[in-house]
């Protein structure tokens, strides 16, 4: 069975005297994980608290599997992190940057050295290696924080808001980096972001936070798996035989009025066996949606759920 | 692997020693200042003064120099401790003017675009963190005080002979730790400086400020209560009180002997809860920086 990436046991996180993160509880197994909710919701104390910066008021957070309060400095040694904010010291070349934070997670200058350069390269900074990271554009110090997070080779990469201020071509190309990172090796990935095209893109299980509690736990694999199946029809000419037929196939039909049928198709059923059912049958089927859940949907599935749970919708 | 090759590769060399990480942080920050050329001015300014009382020693135990220069008394070069006194107080404050350049900007620097969260993402704790930048002052600020103070000792004691150095190895003592406690109050409070101002020249500012505020209250208070223990805020007094008691000054080197001189021990306990409050606010200034509001 595969271990849990991250596990959330009664999570309680207060600042002052404020509870930023109630009781969250869930176990997330997939390695690439999308961190999503509202603003205010608890994200970046989540991430902050998994980093080991917050101390748990209750419960605990494991990280592939070591506790973040007792564990934080083993944990902190598979990590790489890249903030949602500026963070990066502006004289300083970009390749020297990224060498000092890999020597600080531990490795051999030589080492460091060379990684950074590597990482610079990759992230597509190659050329801006040598420039002070301050004259880089908003852009370009994403890129740079992307490579100062991978450069050490962590397990885990944590990525708040990685696209922000990004131009279209530029987050595009971020997106791209993140989904090679995630099938190049064994990291596990989680990603924070408003963005839910992002998350969608590149994660395999959304946690979904909203008021510092858990929303919803969606495992996206699966969802798409589920929704890949799901037809929505208009025909003409349909009778009792069209579905009756269907489902000897093994689909499961829902009639409505005007010839609209909804029809949930196991896997083994392609779409073009619905095509032929109808031919042989002389039904015309006037607009076929092949429709699926989008993130989207499993979001503000999740936000009306709360909302209606804790009285606000 | 070549840096043509590009693709995600994960890490499995060796990794150093998690106690040695701090160091990296002094690696770093000594190799911006020597890219400063004014720093490096400095720092040759303030060993200047070592040569002049080296040379001193060199005259002091030289007769055939000392005929040449026509000195007629023997006793006109001494090197006792009143020498050792003169060339401790030239190089604290040689010591002073080097943190005041330096200090202000080993925190600033990486608060100022927020690095701080990366540095302490990584196994890489607060406390290492404030070890490094202190390390950056601490190697520095010795090598204008005591390790110069050890090398005229070890000079004078070659040059003199005659069992000079085991009279007078006691003075080791006071030059290490008056060195030590200067060297320690002085990187404290500039890295709490450090951490909270991020101008340069307003930290500079705040750093004389911190040493003669304070004093210009205590003289108030003395002038308002006609007492003499608010001369315990004037911080430089209380380390030439110390050095004065360490090297058992008699003379009156450091200003007329007083009747109502503060005792030794207040005056260590000054400069310790000086270190103490600058030690509280640097990890205050430190904590609330470290974590990326969301």
């Amino acid at each position: 069975m595969m271990n849990a990436t991250i596990e959330l046991n009664g999570l309680e996180v207060q600042l002052g005297n404020r509870t930023i993160l109630h009781g969250l509880t869930g176990v997330l197994k997939s390695h690439a994980i999308g961190l999503l909710g509202p603003n205010g919701a608890g994200k970046s104390t989540l991430i902050n608290t998994l980093l080991g910066f917050h101390s748990p008021s209750k419960g605990s957070a494991r990280v592939l599997g070591l506790d973040s309060h007792s564990n934080g400095s083993a944990l902190r040694s598979l990590v790489g992190y890249m903030p949602e904010n500026e963070a990066f010291i502006s004289k300083m070349s970009g390749v020297r940057f990224v060498r000092y934070m890999a020597e600080i997670s531990g490795l051999p200058p030589d080492q460091a050295m060379e990684r950074a350069h590597e990482a610079f390269v990759y992230v597509g900074l190659g050329e801006a290696r040598y420039r002070p990271v301050g004259t880089y554009s908003l852009g370009m110090k994403q890129l740079a924080k992307l490579a100062q997070a991978i450069a050490h080779g962590p397990k885990l990469l944590i990525l708040d808001e990685p696209t922000n201020g990004m131009d279209p071509p530029a987050r595009k190309r971020l997106i791209e980096l993140i989904r090679e990172i995630r099938e190049a090796s064994d990291i596990c990935l989680l990603l924070s972001s408003h963005l839910l095209h992002d998350v969608e893109e590149t994660c395999d299980e959304v946690l979904i936070l909203r008021n510092g509690q858990i929303a919803s736990i969606c495992n996206l694999v699966e969802e798409r798996r589920a929704n890949r199946k799901f037809l929505e029809l208009e025909t003409i000419g349909a009778e009792a035989t069209f579905t009756s037929t269907l489902e000897s196939l093994g689909c499961e039909c829902a009639v409505f009025s005007n010839g609209r049928i909804k029809v949930v198709m196991p896997d083994k059923v392609e779409i073009r066996e619905v095509f032929k059912v109808a031919a042989d049958r002389g039904v015309q089927i006037r607009r076929m949606n092949h429709r699926r859940d989008s993130l989207e949907d499993i979001f503000l599935n999740a936000m009306e759920q709360t909302g209606a749970a804790d009285g606000r919708i | 692997m070549a840096v043509y090759k590009r693709r995600y590769n994960p890490y499995s060399g060796t990794l150093t020693a998690q106690w040695s990480r701090f160091f990296v942080l002094t690696r770093y920050a000594f190799a911006e200042l020597f890219k400063s050329r004014f720093f490096v001015i400095l720092l040759i300014l303030s060993l200047v003064p070592i040569l002049f009382f080296a040379g001193y020693i060199f005259v002091a135990n030289n007769k055939a120099v000392q005929l040449l220069m026509q000195m007629r008394s023997a006793g006109l070069f001494s090197v006792e401790n009143d020498y050792f006194i003169m060339m401790m107080i030239a190089q604290t404050q040689a010591a002073f003017l080097l943190n005041c350049w330096v200090g202000p900007v080993l925190i600033a620097g990486d608060l100022t675009n927020g690095a701080l969260p990366l540095f302490l993402s990584r196994p890489f704790s607060r406390a290492d963190y404030v070890l490094g930048k202190l390390a950056v002052l601490g190697l520095l600020l010795s090598a204008v005080t005591w390790i110069p103070g050890l090398l005229l000792f070890s000079l004078q004691a070659g040059l003199a002979g005659n069992g000079w150095i085991w009279s007078h190895i006691w003075m080791v003592v006071p030059i290490m730790f008056c060195s030590a406690i200067w060297i320690l109050m002085l990187s404290l409070i500039s890295l709490a400086v450090s951490a909270s101002v991020k101008l340069r020249i307003v930290a500079t500012g705040v750093i004389f400020i911190s040493f003669f505020i304070p004093a210009g209250f205590g003289e108030m208070y003395n002038s308002i209560m006609g007492t003499y223990w608010g001369r315990l805020l004037n911080f430089t007094e209380m380390f030439r009180l110390i050095l004065a008691k360490g090297f058992r000054e008699r003379t009156g080197l450091l200003g007329p002997l007083s009747r109502n001189e503060i005792p030794v021990p207040a005056a260590w306990g000054v400069l310790i809860l000086v270190c103490l409050l600058s030690l509280v606010i640097l990890n205050a200034r430190l904590k609330a920086r470290e974590v990326v509001g969301g």
